[in-house]
């Protein structure tokens, strides 16, 4: 058995509607649970790369607060390094913390305007109480610059976030989540607000150090074109739920849920000769409101594969095709082969 | 075939306290009926700017320093802003400002908004400008029921298909897109790229699409043109930067490299160091040069001219210069 | 932060800040009052001002309800200006038996159309020693106005009125150029003694007041009995005009530039101490209901409205006529009611920082309530509550002078409130003594415009909403 560092099972968030003051005392107003993350279940091992991908609104944010423990699961368990985590005291939580950090989507956002590069790196450590004196402090911050690339660390740590850039900024981000020695890092969609000819920069930079230090990450995004490259495995997520786990070479070249499917068709590829066709999108519409999840199986509103029994016949649990890749569609197999035909024919 | 659009020696500058922003730095291109350029580049190398000066509305401080915009024949730079108001803006070309889906007011319905924009460039009785929105509505495969909701209650493609829709409105021949994608999902994405394939169709109608995703551009445009630092630094069409031989630029081969892909298997993405110059005071020779790889003694003192490389395909690089 | 961030903070916020021209006009104004506080004492013509407010002997030697002193220049007939003469001429003469007579002289040079009302003349002496006043006229006359034999002195001040004290000697003076039946028509006590003393001595003088301009000496003797036990020191004389000062007087003869002067301070005071204070606990109150939301924010949101909606005046009047509270109760009631003012701001844009990432960055990273609270909320809001504190300063000042107004106000204390009070309480409106109501209600003005406009500009710079439109 693989060495796992994150298991998460049965794992649910449910929110309640917004409400005002009075009609909470009322009581007045049917409540309709918005169900964020409706039962999911995965194991993240030991020093690799796991993606979770799905448009957005599928939940993805949610299960990266929830692994984070910004917010507490409605029911479920999460186990981490062998020690179950789904409620922690003030003493844990804040030991927790230090073992696994978050870098977000918007690296700008996620800095304090007001603090200087410097105060940004040294937060953790003053919350942490890590060193005492500010002279180690500094040559820890140095360090964690370093470590991203971004030299000479002294020039860096007098500047405010706005001079910095995009790319820039994330390797902040990143070398502020570095700096405690954390085991396992949440990065929600961190190259999704910086351009192009950056994102592969940071994708790069974040995965030798990855490399360098052993850590795990749990990979956020809507994109599976920086998958392939960066993670080793992927989940693919879809209005709460997993419909398809594996590694990502598996799901990339083999994708067995029409969701997986569509999302792969749906990624551009740099090559002449499409600019007149219409491309066909295995998908209807957009997806649902969490808070009306359709019955049956949660996405045949959109499948065009659908059948009576996706409608009527309760939710496939995720089933095993080969090794290691599970999916959570009862036509797998029968779209397969109607795919392949068309694409013969 | 005479051209829709055609732009000559174009210059346009932001003039701030800091200095002059060469936003727009000699542009020279054409646009064909029913055709799609595409623009790409960096963020910070012009192409916003490139689109609001065409449709006559450059953002302050930008001014126009130089050159002619010449729509079906006409040069609209020296033309009164009441004149482009009445027969040019949205009449012959009409904009999809980059993130005009998060600008949308939240305290006004979606039909109140698209009927302050028909407003403001047609004179129309309201009954008459109601049914126009809702047909337009139905083109972008939006129900009439849309007009009485607010912003924040529609999805990111919703809104997106509600400003393309109002971009429609008066027919015009030229439709600039500037990333009118780029916040949304990989499917949504598709869809939206559908509709604006149809709608083209359906309507005859060239745009000039932004983008700095290259992949993108691929299944969008007929010609490319590559940007940047205010100036063109590649034009070929789809075939010549997209085909087997590759583009002929080295900032275009490096952005494409950067460009990740889904079915090909790579041991180390690409990138491109540093980041697009200031352009109050542009690097000496090429523009490019100090973040390029293949750059020589010549390309830090001279700028290179666009010349044409081979039929169609132009590229402003001395590797290209023989002799 | 360390000092080099908050002057690169401040650096930005001015290059901002002077762009506006309002808010340059507000900066200058309190620039100035500021100034005026700080040199207060070089600046005041009555020194004592602020103990000795309420005092009658510190102003008895004013004429009252004065115009100022710079009327003269709109009038035909020039009216004499109150002032002090300090510079004596000192002499010490010893007389037979070791007695010795201490000689002050004045000079007076007397140029207006009408005469003073009186001549006061102030010592301070210790032992047992007889005084004696003169005046010498520019026409040779002199004249012996007044003696008094003071005993057992001991430092007290003496004070001898001529109007008063010598009015036996004005009308002896009259006498050696009236006729009996001229004299006659008036009885010796309505006579003034300036009215003699400063007219030219003729055939008439008794009915008419013809000046005699030039320079009066004002002489006086003590006379040392027992030059080792006695002494005299610090003579001054005060000719009393009919205008006085810079702007006056009023009916209590308190010259009311040293009033409005010592005022400014405390005006100042009770702007910012109020504002200050309110806005701090508003921000905080602010902060902590966005911050923790849910049921505290209701509660929370609750007494706010309830304090909101009370009137601040007629409570504020209840109390104070209730406690009789000096100035720092006021402040203090003040802020009762004051700290709301920001709050709903506050909380709003606390409801928005709450949901930026950086705030859940911090929480992410294991920080405390109270890191995230004070070193990431407080810290951005509270310049943004700079522009409130500056915008409630004038209506506190307001309040406290609504207060005083209604003779409410703290009675250890000169405040342009209380002025304006007394004004209405003299009829001033009635009796046409502007100098009296304008300059501290344009004062009162005034300070509320320039917070007004200092408030307005940073409103304008520090709040994203403003800026953007
Ligand atoms: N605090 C919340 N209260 C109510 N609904 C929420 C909350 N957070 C997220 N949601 C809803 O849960 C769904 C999933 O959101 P999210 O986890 O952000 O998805 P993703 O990151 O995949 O885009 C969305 O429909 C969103 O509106
Ligand atoms: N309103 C403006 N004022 C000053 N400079 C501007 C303004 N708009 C854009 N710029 C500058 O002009 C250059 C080109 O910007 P833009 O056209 O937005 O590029 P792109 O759309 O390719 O990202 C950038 O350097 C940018 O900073
Ligand atoms: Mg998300
Ligand atoms: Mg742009």
């Amino acid at each position: 058995m693989a060495d796992i560092i994150l298991s998460i099972k049965n794992l649910k968030k449910y929110f309640e509607p917004h409400q005002s003051f009075a009609q909470s005392i009322i009581g007045g107003g049917q409540k309709k649970l918005i169900k964020a993350v409706d039962d999911i279940s995965f194991d993240i091992r030991r020093g690799e790369i796991f993606g979770l991908i799905g448009e957005s609104g599928s939940g993805k944010t949610t299960t990266g607060k929830l692994v984070m423990k910004l917010i507490e699961p409605t029911s479920g368990q999460m186990i981490f390094n062998g020690e179950d985590v789904t409620r922690l005291d003030k003493e844990k939580l804040k030991e927790y913390r230090r073992k696994v950090q978050m870098i977000f989507q918007d690296p700008y956002a996620s800095m304090n305007p007001r603090f200087k590069i410097k105060d940004v790196l040294e937060e953790p450590l003053i919350i942490h109480k890590v060193k005492a004196t500010i002279e180690e402090r500094t040559k820890m911050i140095v360090k964690a610059l370093e470590e991203v690339k971004l030299t000479p660390a002294e020039e860096y740590m007098g500047r405010w976030p706005h001079m910095l850039s995009g790319g820039q900024r994330q390797r902040v981000a990143t070398a502020r989540t570095l700096i405690l020695n954390p085991l396992m890092l949440v990065a929600d969609e961190p190259v999704s607000m910086i351009d192009l000819s950056t994102r592969a920069e940071i994708l790069y930079m974040m995965k030798e150090v990855q490399k360098e230090l052993g850590l795990t990450y749990l990979y956020i995004t809507h994109d599976l074109s920086t998958a392939r490259y960066f993670t080793d495995r992927i989940a693919v997520m879809y209005l709460g739920r997993i419909v398809e786990i594996g590694r990502a070479d598996d799901i990339i070249d083999n994708p067995l849920h029409p969701y997986t499917q569509a999302l792969i068709e749906a990624v551009p590829e740099p090559e002449s000769g499409k600019v007149n066709i219409i491309k066909e999108l295995p998908i209807y519409g957009e997806i649902p409101s969490p808070a009306n999840i359709p019955r049956g199986c949660r996405f045949h509103t959109r499948c065009p594969y659908a059948t009576d029994a996706c409608k009527t016949e309760p939710e496939p649990e995720l089933m095993l095709d080969g090794e290691e890749h599970y999916h959570a569609c009862r036509r797998a197999y029968e779209i397969k082969a109607e795919r392949s035909a068309k694409a013969a024919g | 075939m005479n051209s829709l659009l055609k732009v000559e020696n174009l210059e346009m500058y932001y003039f701030t306290s800091k200095g002059a922003v060469r936003a727009i730095d000699n542009i020279s291109f054409e646009l064909m009926p029913g055709e799609t350029i595409g623009l790409v580049g960096e963020s910070g190398c012009g192409k916003t700017s490139l689109g609001t000066s065409i449709l006559r509305m450059p953002t302050p401080p930008g001014r126009y320093v130089g050159g002619k915009i010449f729509v079906d024949g006409l040069d609209v730079i020296p033309l009164p802003e009441k004149e482009v108001r009445k027969n040019i803006r949205w009449q012959k070309i009409s904009m999809v400002f980059q993130g005009a889906m998060n600008c949308l007011t939240p305290v006004y319905t979606i039909g109140h908004q698209m009927m302050e924009t028909l407003n403001e460039h047609a004179d129309m009785s309201r009954a008459d400008a109601d049914s126009l929105i809702k047909e337009y509505l139905g083109y972008v495969g939006l129900p009439p029921e849309i007009m009485g909701r607010y912003p924040h209650e529609l999805s990111g493609g919703m809104k997106q298909r509600a400003v393309i829709a109002t971009a429609l409105f008066l027919k015009p021949e030229i439709v600039i897109l500037d990333e009118p994608t780029t916040a949304l999902d990989v499917i949504v994405q598709a869809q939206i790229i559908n509709l604006l394939k149809k709608l083209k169709k359906q309507f005859n109608l060239s745009f000039m699409f932004i983008t700095h995703d290259l992949a993108l551009e691929a299944e969008v445009s007929d010609r490319i043109c590559v940007m940047y630092a205010g100036k063109i630094v590649e034009f070929g069409t789809n075939e010549q930067i997209y085909g087997r031989q590759g583009p002929a630029h080295p900032y275009t081969e490096r952005l494409l490299a950067a460009t990740p892909r889904l079915f090909k298997k790579v041991e180390k993405l690409h990138f491109i160091p540093g980041t697009p110059p200031d352009l109050i005071a542009p690097p000496k020779g090429c523009r490019f040069s100090p973040r390029c790889n293949k750059a020589f003694g010549r390309c830090f003192e001279e700028e290179p001219p666009l010349i044409e490389i081979e039929p169609g395909h132009m590229a402003a690089c001395w590797l290209h210069h023989r002799g | 932060m360390t000092f080099g961030d908050i002057k690169y903070r401040l650096n930005e916020f001015w290059s901002e800040f002077r762009k506006e021209r309002s808010g340059l006009i507000g900066l200058g104004i309190l620039i100035i009052a500021l100034l005026i506080v700080i040199f207060e004492p070089l600046i005041l013509p009555w020194k004592d001002v602020n103990t000795k407010w309420r005092s009658i002997d510190y102003w008895q030697d004013n004429s009252a309800n004065a115009p100022p002193a710079w009327t003269n220049a709109f009038t035909k007939l020039k009216a004499p200006v109150t002032m002090r003469l300090e510079d004596a001429k000192k002499e010490e003469t010893e007389l037979d038996g070791g007695i010795k007579l201490v000689t002050y002289t004045f000079d007076y040079h007397y140029t207006a159309d009408k005469a003073p009302l009186d001549v006061i003349l102030h010592i301070t002496g210790h032992g047992d020693i007889p005084f004696q006043v003169a005046i010498e006229r520019p026409d040779g006359e002199t004249i012996d106005l007044a003696q008094r034999f003071e005993q057992g002195l001991s430092g007290q001040d003496i004070r001898l009125s001529i109007d008063n004290d010598g009015r036996e000697a004005a009308f002896t003076f009259v006498k050696n150029y009236e006729s009996q039946e001229a004299l006659e028509q008036f009885s010796g006590k309505s006579l003034r003694t300036a009215d003699v003393l400063f007219n030219i001595a003729q055939p008439g003088m008794a009915k008419e007041f013809k000046p005699l301009k030039g320079t009066y000496k004002l002489i006086a003797k003590a006379m040392l009995l027992d030059p080792e036990n006695s002494s005299v020191e610090e003579p001054y004389i005060v000719v009393t005009g009919s205008v006085s000062g810079i702007l006056g007087t009023d009916d209590s003869k308190r010259d009311l530039f040293s009033g409005l002067i010592a005022g400014l301070k405390w005006a100042l005071l009770i702007g910012f101490l109020t504002s200050a204070i309110s806005v701090l606990i508003g921000v905080m109150y602010g902060i902590i209901s966005a911050y923790f939301g849910g049921a505290v924010d209701s509660v929370m949101q609750f007494v706010y409205q309830i304090v909101n909606s009370m009137p601040v005046l007629p409570v504020l009047i209840v109390i104070s006529a209730i406690f009789k509270p000096n100035i720092y109760m006021l402040i203090l009631v003040m802020v009762l009611f004051f700290w709301t003012g920001s709050v709903m701001t506050v909380r709003s844009m606390a409801l928005q920082i709450k949901e930026e990432t950086y705030i859940e960055a911090a929480k992410a990273l294991g920080a405390k309530k109270s890191r995230i609270i004070f070193k990431h909320m407080v810290p951005i809001l509270i310049p943004y509550s700079f522009a409130s504190m500056a915008l409630s300063v004038p209506s506190a000042i307001v309040y406290e002078s609504s207060v005083s107004l209604l003779g409410l106000g703290d009675a250890t204390i000169v405040t342009w409130g209380q002025i304006l009070h007394d004004a209405m309480q003299g009829a001033a409106i009635l009796k046409g003594i502007w100098w009296w109501i304008l300059p501290p209600g344009l004062l009162i003005a005034i300070m509320g415009m320039t917070f007004a406009f200092l408030g307005f500009s940073m409103d304008k710079i520090l709040h994203p909403k403003l800026k953007t439109r």
